[in-house]
């Protein structure tokens, strides 16, 4: 899988006296033998029940005696018996440990190392002397003058930059000249070029790149020299590979806020009698004056909790052993992993701890989930309802492939849910302690300006909302209600007088605040349970 | 040579084994006096294999089939399974196929036990005459003519027949050396499927299938193997911890193991362990250091001796690595010439010599002359 080169592509009649020979040298391999076809001679030469009969049995050493395969290999012993018979009762495995060197370029990916073995040849007969050599990632080329004797500039192009032929074209008998353009420089030996290659000679060296760009690549490997009619000769060697994405990507945000879908546990319990004002973030108690008081848990989850589902998908040829998935959060957010825990059926022992189950994602399309729990802590809490984009962080990862050869990649900025910018808010500031069937009372609300201009005037009232049945609580008196403006940044405090109609666990709901200057109708603002008694 | 027939001595009590009254010892005429007693000219069978001179075999056993050397049925059966042998180490699969189907599908049948044949074998001797390997083989076949399911279920099928049929038996029936027999043969089996299942790239099926095998902790080069999986599909960290046990291992045993041979076999083990982590830690210099100490203390460990000179090269120093390799095939020849090493040496020539076609006909040009028939000359690819 050596490549060799024959000079550029100039259209001369390049006869170098070097010559480039290049090996990708990405890690070995351990070698898998299918078939190693070595055996127990008691399972070649004897039928496998023979050696139940204890005569038999008793004669089996001696039988044995001169074809041990667990004597010591004499080097003077010519035979091939360690291709025949087990030397040891793994060696069925077919894994001995053998190295072997990449057979094949392979595919590169994004996030890995490009690592490559160049050998410059001396072919010919003579000498090569000062040999220079530039190895670098092209995008446009190279180019080089040298005064030669016969008078004419010999260049050395690549491809692709019409600007740059003209040029080359235009000048002649130029003292030496580079132009370069875009390169990035891997390897210059020009401070200290190589003495000599002496003929049939060898110069080797090793290149290393990290792969930052998907798509086509030119790594470009020079060597200008002085060859034995002392003609300084220039020789280029073009490595193109494509770049590709090993993984992608893809994350969920879920963002859990309170009067949010989450769930309802509603249980009895013996509490103090208490008159507790609901309070926004975690839960909301009532109490009555009776002996068994409900606690309503409305939202399990604490405000700023966001929860990242990342899937990563794996588009190479080979699996993929993650061997580290981190999420770095972004400033004020923190990050915990949530794993689901592996419970294994077989007892623990000192091989559990060394062999845990690998997370190895499948070529071609496998995928795997991680799961974590961001969240937001700031002593200022209007920065998080600030930014309308949240940033969350950034996902790293770096995966192995065949003996641990790595590659790492960073995710862009993941960003959570954009939070809605709510103009007006409606909380219940005042709320009795009992509620009667059929027995009128009041709720305080406070309307809040959330912008930077005066809202309102508003009014207000209670929608019939959808269902067919009649509404549990109503408006007592007047059905529409008109507040005043309301400064921005600032507060509306008001009452609602409210009467229920059926007794039990009610909702009062479909409050609606109608801006009558610009049109807007807010719904669902508020939304609270509460507990008819009766008489 | 006339096998020698069954006996015809008085019975008297034999001071072997009470349960076999009936039999008799006579150190002349036993079947088990020696391999050739036992089967016709089997030594020399025997003997070619072990030099790799496989087309010999087929020779020799097409001339005693039809010479008629062979008269007893356990011979046929033991001719059959080193001729299949030699025609899959020689990749003619499709010949060995052939062979196959002259005989019965089932090789539990009755035709292939002894009591099917009490003129041939008195004194009730039962059991099968099959030689194991040709189990073994008849499962593998599938997958050297293309189709590895085939043999994998084979070979699944052939674990449950060990271990539903010959290692639940009753200890007191049967012999110490055939209960061990069969756990080999287990392994055996259970090694040939989770190579399968590697090459399939199936990690996880191998590293529940290893985990069982080496819950025991009793072989150090099993756990090695585990280590070398894991290092396969790159989990690095926990190779290193399966090294280290193998080290911790070979440590205990050594104390009490007074032989030299095994104790360097098991140093070397754990020497080439650690040059692997060194390696993969890109520390070539200290892996060769390590590959080095092994090659001391054994001169013919050639996964040293090729993983050596694999360093060697990522060190940048191709010539020497080319020389490591040429020496030993030099060297020890028996030992080194294996295929792996010899496509190793070809990728090194190819990179070293813009003419390689000259280098890689001198080696095969050697290679010829020196190689056992079944070397896969394919390797050089010339």
């Amino acid at each position: 899988m050596s490549s060799g080169s024959s000079g550029g592509a100039g259209g001369q009649p390049a006869t170098h006296s070097l010559a480039f020979r290049v090996m990708r040298l990405c890690r070995p391999t351990l070698h898998v033998d299918n078939s190693p076809l070595k055996f127990d001679p008691c399972d070649l030469l004897f039928g496998e029940d023979l050696f139940d009969d204890p005569i038999a049995a008793s004669h089996l050493p001696r039988l044995l005696g001169g074809q041990s395969s667990a004597a010591a290999v004499d080097p003077a012993d010519l035979s091939y018996r360690g291709r025949f018979l087990l030397q040891q009762p793994t060696d069925s495995l077919g894994l001995p440990g053998l190295l072997v060197l990449p057979q094949a370029f392979g595919a590169i990916y994004l996030g890995e190392t490009f690592c490559s073995y160049i050998s410059i040849n001396n072919s010919s007969n003579f000498e090569v002397r000062d040999v220079v050599i530039k190895w670098f990632r092209s995008c446009i080329m190279v180019c080089e003058f040298w005064p030669v004797s016969s008078g004419y500039a010999r260049v050395e192009l690549n491809f692709e930059d019409i600007d740059l032929l003209n040029y080359a074209i235009s000048r002649t008998k130029a003292a030496e000249i580079q132009t370069e353009r875009q390169r990035l420089l891997l390897l210059d030996t020009s401070k200290s070029p190589v003495e000599s290659i002496r003929a049939g000679g060898r110069y080797d060296f090793i290149v290393e790149h990290d792969v930052k760009e998907l798509g086509a690549h030119t790594l470009v490997c020079t060597a200008l020299y002085t060859d034995g009619d002392n003609e300084r000769k220039y020789l280029p060697q073009f490595f193109k590979f494509m770049v590709s994405n090993p993984l992608s990507v893809r994350t969920k945000v879920r963002s859990v806020k309170d009067n949010a879908e989450s769930a309802v546990v509603i249980t009895e319990v013996m509490l103090m009698k208490s008159n507790l004002r609901p309070v926004s973030s975690v839960n909301m108690l009532f109490s009555l004056n009776k002996l068994s008081y409900f606690v309503m848990i409305k939202s399990i989850f604490s405000q700023d909790t966001t929860f990242l589902e990342a899937c990563i998908e794996n588009h190479t040829k080979s699996d993929l052993y993650m061997d580290q998935v981190e999420f770095e959060p972004a400033q004020y957010w923190s990050a915990t992993v949530l794993r689901a825990e592996y419970h294994s059926s077989e007892p623990s022992s000192v091989l559990s701890e060394t062999f845990k189950e690998p997370i190895l994602i499948k070529s071609g399309g496998g995928i795997y989930n991680y799961l974590y729990q961001l969240k937001f802590s700031s002593p200022d809490k209007t920065q998080f309802k600030a930014e309308s984009s949240k940033i969350l962080g950034k996902l790293q990862i770096t995966w192995r492939t065949n003996l641990g050869e790595p590659g790492r990649l960073q995710t862009q900025h993941i960003l959570g849910n954009p939070v809605t910018r709510k103009d007006i808010e409606l909380h219940a500031v005042d709320m009795p302690s009992v509620i009667m069937l059929e027995k009128s009372f009041l709720v305080g609300l406070n309307l809040i300006n959330l912008t930077d201009r005066v809202l309102g005037p508003f009014q207000v009232w209670v929608s019939e909302g959808g269902s067919p049945d009649e509404k549990a609580v109503v408006v007592n008196g007047l059905q529409r209600m008109t507040l005043g403006e309301v400064q921005p940044h600032s507060s509306l405090k008001f009452q609602l007088n409210l009467i229920a109609v059926k007794h039990g666990i009610q909702k009062i709901s479909g409050i609606t605040v109608y801006d009558t200057v610009e049109k807007k109708t807010y719904e669902a603002l508020f939304e609270m349970e509460i507990y008819v008694d009766l008489e | 040579m006339d096998p020698s027939e069954s006996e015809s001595l008085p019975a008297s009590s034999s001071p072997i084994n009470s349960a076999s009254a009936s039999a008799v010892e006579d150190p002349l005429s036993s079947p088990y006096a020696s391999l050739n007693s036992h089967c016709h000219d089997l030594s020399t069978l025997q003997d070619l294999a072990c030099r790799g001179a496989w087309r010999t075999i087929l020779d020799k056993v097409a001339r005693s089939r039809s010479l008629s050397l062979l008269s007893r049925p356990h011979e046929h059966l033991i001719y059959l399974t080193f001729n299949v042998l030699a025609l899959v180490k020689l990749r003619r699969f499709a010949d060995a196929q052939q062979e196959f189907e002259t005989l019965d599908d089932d090789l539990g049948s009755k035709q292939y036990q002894f009591e099917s044949f009490p003129d041939q074998y008195p004194n009730n001797k039962s059991g099968s005459m099959v030689p194991f390997a040709l189990r073994w083989l008849h499962a593998h076949l599938p997958f050297t003519l293309g189709d590895r399911q085939l043999s994998l279920d084979r070979l699944y099928v052939l674990l449950h027949f060990i271990r539903d049929t010959k290692l639940s038996r009753n200890r007191d029936s049967v012999t110490e050396i055939s209960i061990d027999l069969w756990r080999k043969r287990e392994t055996f089996v259970i090694n040939s499927i989770v190579s399968h299942h590697l090459t399939l790239k199936e990690f996880k099926v191998c590293l529940y299938l290893l985990k069982s095998e080496t819950s025991k902790l009793e072989d150090p080069f099993m756990v090695s193997k585990l280590g070398y999986v894991q290092m396969q599909y790159g989990d690095l960290e926990g190779a290193k911890r399966s090294f280290e046990l193998v080290e911790k291992m070979v440590e205990k045993s050594e104390g009490g193991d007074a032989n030299s041979n095994s104790n360097s076999n098991l140093k070397n083990l754990v020497g080439r362990n650690k040059a692997l982590t060194y390696l993969v830690g890109k520390d070539y210099v200290s892996a060769v250091r390590e590959y080095e100490a092994c090659m001391e203390r054994d001169a013919s460990d050639f996964v040293a001796i090729n993983n050596k000179a694999l360093c060697l090269m990522y060190l940048r120093d191709l010539s020497d690595s080319i020389k490591v390799l040429e020496s030993a095939l030099e060297r020890v020849p028996t030992v080194a010439l294996n295929e792996t090493l010899v496509v190793n040496l070809c990728s090194m020539y190819e990179l070293a010599y813009v003419n390689h076609a000259d280098i890689k006909k001198t080696l095969s040009t050697w290679i010829a002359r020196v190689a056992p028939d079944d070397f896969d000359t394919s390797c050089t690819r010339i």
